[in-house]
């Protein structure tokens, strides 16, 4: 190797090389310009933010911590869709390079340069610099190319922001300037990115002749590979020249637009997004927002009573549609997508609240109607809060706590459902969902040869919240027994709460009757506290939910379990001795939603049930993507119409396509409501038997005395 | 405009209930009281009324004839709309019929000057469907009972009414205000009324008047101003039903001996 003539730690990339002074004059009117339209974004939609209620946001240490790691690791990205989240890393982390590497340059050259007399852009580092930006570009344009790819010809349906609860005549109907704003982003990313080659390209054709340009030459691989194809097609230095001005401007230009456009596109979603992260409430459905019922004004009516987090939240969509796919009530063509909700308030918001000053009509700031982007109530009804959406969301949207919201003030408005009007009334007036006397609630223990204990009147170990549908629904009391004989059978000291028990309200807060919900909350807790027990435990995951999750922040601080933790538990220790196992029966488990998503109790119901011997096959959406059964969130009280397919019959399906399935077993008794009726519905009833944990367990300790309902029907037949 | 609404906190019976002592009620233990369910519908149809009208063109006022515990009621009201609510009581009253109530709300009416008055077309506790129409004769007003539509816009000096007729028939018919309305079932959708809604209406004036406030003597009200008393509460024998089991031809022998028991009988 012939050694260089220069010292090659003054090797350096001359910057403007060349240019008039105009034109370098006129580079700064630019980008300062760039910068000017930049800042001012960013202070419109600060502005927007700063419109919304305050929030105490709490830890936000732990907040952006959370945020760096799954931005380093991009690892909401790519969950259910892997490509595209390896996709996103390529740009996200080509540009993150390309932009810290612009600003170095910025940096030496313009502060620490002409202020300091300190530069250092240069010899080895500079070369370096090179080759770490010539790679950033490749992975910069690889990603964008494959987001090109699955945009145009992949087709995806979670892509198409067509509007199933619209007609094409609505004004929001397929948001087609959506597609046009993804598409001009990836072409003005990937047109940055191949210019920046061409213009390094034709510098290096340019000053082929300059050793201390040619001789480092590969330092910047692609742009000298490409180089060579120029020189190879007959380009000359001079023509070098002339193209690295040209494509100079270009680069340039369309970087700087492409920052001061930031606040005013999609592009934002690099702040929002990181900001949403960063804010996102580690539970948000499983503890909604407390309300101060004294206050004036109760749920979002406005998009002014938004608090300032959401409407963050509402910029960082990036329309993935994940939420959209997850969605339960979208999946069975009901008038709800998360997304569509979330982008509709978005684009609400965008008209209201970056202008200036605000509409003077207060009620034009309503979010709630039938209007453009304005949210519909059927909308917010068809919701289940199974939070599906607010799981797989990538960058930390909270869609549950807001429908909450939203239905707080319809509640506030009596705009529901008949039948859930019925429902919250029978609440109000007698503790429970189904009207009963609340003398009955303990009805389903007369069929016992035991009794249970009064856990108002001795001690226990566990009190148990037996809950409204697990006390009066018919089919899920024979569970309730089965549950009672387990315990007795193994001497588990135990009692429950009989006629003092209220429902423990989580539907009736998912619905958005706080004072309803906080009033039972209440009571419970009251009668609770003047209990002695150890710990409560529930077979219902929505009170067991409420009661482990919301509870505490009315002052009801209790050690709450899961039936499905206890029982696993007493199998490992033998407490529950087996008199048999389930060794020929093929079995699926549904996840409810809110002991699975919710609360993360995944594997206590499946570790009993292959501990019962049976074979467990699980369905294609399972434990964090479960499907739910269409009950939550108050829609167990609203029954759903006949014209179209119910969740419960899309899951029945979805299971009835395991080889040799016997059992759908599931862990919740409106679970178990909704899958009896779908069962049949689906007709599958003769093949499929839907039964609750709990009732295995009974049949392989031999408790289970009774004939089992579908064995009835056979022998009918028969 | 002025619109009075007549409303009642009745009283539910469980499912299982034993009868008072003295035979004349069933025993309180066994009752639980709430908003009468067509006071819901009357009240809904005045709200309607108050919110086509401007900001405060219309005046909507709840007022009940009991004792401390239907101010729960009223507040049930107050929850939906409306800023005040009367409730007249004192120990006088109790036992009055719907002629002794009727009485005491005329007075009320004479005093408050509305426009219209609404009043359910009957409670679900004693279903006399009295009272109402007592009202109007006692102040001598136009009136229609059993309204299940309603047309009218505030200001307007006459509504349309249609009525529920026997035999699906439907009567259209107007009447000039003042009048009294008695309102049927299915007329709206009534709103829920929401705890907090509830809650905050305690903040809401309930006025509560005695029956001398309003001027009238204790032969006026209870069961002296009464004319009709009760005298007596039965629970009437239930027919006896039989379910038949078995075979068909166990069910059919079965069905045989009991027309032969009854042809017997007769």
């Amino acid at each position: 190797m012939i050694e260089p003539e220069h010292n090659s730690e003054e090797v350096t990339r001359v910057l403007f090389q060349d240019f008039p002074e105009w034109m370098v004059v006129s580079f700064y009117i630019v980008a300062f310009a760039a910068i000017a339209v930049f800042l001012y974004g960013c202070y419109v939609q600060i502005r927007k933010y700063r419109r919304g209620a305050s929030v105490n946001i709490k830890d936000i240490g732990h907040g952006i911590a959370d945020m760096v790691k799954s931005m380093l690791a991009h690892k909401t990205l790519k969950r259910r869709d892997k490509a595209a989240g390896h996709a996103h890393a390529l740009i996200f982390f080509g540009f993150a390079l390309l932009f810290i590497g612009t600003s170095i340059i910025t940096l030496d050259y313009d502060i620490t340069g002409p202020l300091l007399g300190l530069n250092f852009w240069h010899g080895s580092f500079y070369l370096w610099f090179s080759l770490v930006l010539d790679i950033a570009g490749v992975a910069l344009i690889g990603g964008l190319l494959y987001m090109m790819y699955r945009r145009k010809w992949l087709a995806l349906p979670k892509l198409d922001y067509a509007r199933p609860d619209r007609s094409p005549e609505d004004p929001d109907y397929d948001r087609n300037s959506y597609r046009r704003e993804d598409w001009a982003f990836l072409w003005t990313l990937i047109i940055i990115g191949i210019t920046g080659y061409v213009l390094e390209a034709a510098r290096l054709v340019w000053l082929a002749g300059d050793p201390t340009v040619w001789d480092y030459r590969w330092w910047s691989p692609v742009g000298t590979a490409l180089a060579y194809v120029f020189q190879g097609l007959g380009m000359s230095a001079e023509g070098g020249e002339a193209l690295r001005l040209y494509s100079w401007w270009i680069h340039g230009v369309l970087a700087l637009a492409f920052i001061a456009l930031i606040p005013f596109t999609k592009v934002k979603h690099i702040f929002t997004a990181m900001g949403s992260l960063a804010l996102r409430d580690p539970t948000p459905s499983s503890r909604l927002p407390m309300v101060d019922l004294e206050g004036d004004k109760i749920g979002y009516n406005r998009i002014t009573d938004f608090s300032w987090k959401h409407l963050l939240h509402l910029d960082a969509c990036t329309k993935c549609g994940r939420c959209h796919e997850a969605c339960p009530a979208n999946a069975t063509g009901y008038p709800l997508s998360p997304r569509d909700l979330v982008l509709s308030l978005r684009e609400f918001a965008a008209d209201k609240l970056e202008k200036g000053s605000l509409p003077k009509d207060g009620d034009a700031l309503s979010v709630l109607g039938d209007g453009p982007n304005q949210i519909r109530s059927e909308t917010l009804w068809a919701c289940r809060t199974c939070s599906a959406c607010v799981e797989i969301c990538p960058v930390g949207i909270e869609h549950v706590p807001m429908i909450t919201e939203m239905r707080r003030q319809l509640v506030e408005q009596g705009d529901m459902e008949p039948t859930v009007q019925t429902a919250l009334q029978q609440i109000q007036k007698k503790g429970n969902s189904f009207g009963e006397n609340k003398r009955k609630r303990p009805a389903w223990t007369k069929k016992l040869d035991f009794e249970i204990k009064d856990a108002r009147k001795e001690p226990v170990d566990i009190l148990w919240f037996v809950g409204d549908y697990a006390s009066f629904d018919p089919r899920y009391q024979k569970v309730s027994q089965a549950f009672a004989k387990i315990l007795n059978a193994a001497g588990i000291d135990f009692g429950i709460l009989f006629e003092a028990e209220m429902t423990a309200g989580n539907d009736v807060r998912r619905v958005g009757e706080e004072g309803l919900y906080q009033h039972l909350a209440e009571s419970n807790i009251e009668t609770l506290e003047a209990c002695d027990f150890q710990r409560v435990v529930t077979t219902d995951p929505h009170s067991f939910n409420t009661l482990k999750n919301e509870y505490p922040e009315f002052g009801g601080k209790y050690n709450v379990q899961h039936a499905s933790t206890l029982i696993r538990k007493m199998l490992n220790s033998h407490e529950i001795k087996l008199k048999k196992k389930l060794s020929n029966n093929t079995v699926t488990f549904h996840d409810p939603c809110h002991l699975g998503r919710l609360n993360k109790g995944y594997d206590a119901p499946r570790e009993s049930i292959q501990m019962l011997g049976a074979n467990l096959v699980e369905m294609k959406r399972s434990r964090d993507n479960s499907f739910c059964c269409g009950a939550g969130g108050g829609r167990i009280w609203t029954p759903d119409p006949v014209d179209h397919e119910k969740p419960s019959e899309n899951r029945m399906r979805e299971a009835a396509e395991i080889e040799g399935l016997d059992t759908f077993v599931v862990s919740c008794p409106k679970c178990m409501n909704m899958f009896e009726d779908s069962v049949k519905s689906t007709g599958n009833e003769k093949n499929i038997k839907v039964r609750e944990v709990i009732e295995l367990v009974a049949e392989c300790m031999g408790l289970d005395d009774a004939p089992e309902p579908a064995d009835e029907k056979s022998t009918a037949e028969a | 405009m002025k619109i009075l609404v007549a409303v009642k906190q009745i009283a539910a019976l469980d499912e299982d209930f034993e009868l008072r002592e003295d035979g004349k009620d069933v025993d309180p233990d066994y009752l639980d009281y709430e908003l009468n369910e067509w006071d819901d519908y009357s009240y809904e149809e005045a709200l309607r009324i108050m919110e086509a009208g401007g900001e405060g063109e219309v005046e909507i006022v709840p007022v009940t004839v009991g004792p401390d515990e239907a101010d729960d009621g009223l507040r049930r009201c107050l929850a939906k709309g409306g800023e005040r609510g009367i409730r007249i009581w004192d120990d006088a009253i109790t036992g009055s019929d719907p002629s002794a109530i009727a009485r005491i709300l005329v007075k009320v009416i004479e005093r408050e000057q509305p426009d219209m008055v609404f009043a359910g077309t009957l409670s679900s506790d004693h279903s006399f469907a009295q009272t109402g129409m007592a009202i109007a004769a006692g102040l001598g007003w136009p009136h229609a009972a059993v309204v299940n539509h309603l047309e009218y816009k505030p200001g307007d000096s006459s509504a349309v009414v249609h009525r529920e007729l026997e035999g699906g028939l439907e009567e259209k018919l107007s009447i000039d205000l003042p009048a009294v309305l008695t309102i049927q079932l299915g007329i709206n959708d009534p709103r829920y009324a929401s705890l907090r809604g509830i809650k905050q209406a305690k903040s809401k004036d309930i006025e509560v008047l005695s029956h001398g406030d309003l001027g009238l003597s204790d032969d006026d009200v209870g069961e002296k101003g009464s004319l009709s008393r009760v005298r007596r509460m039965v629970i009437p024998e239930k027919g006896q039903a039989e379910m038949i089991e078995g075979t068909a031809a166990e069910q059919a022998e079965r069905v045989a001996q009991i027309v032969k028991e009854l042809k017997g009988a007769a």
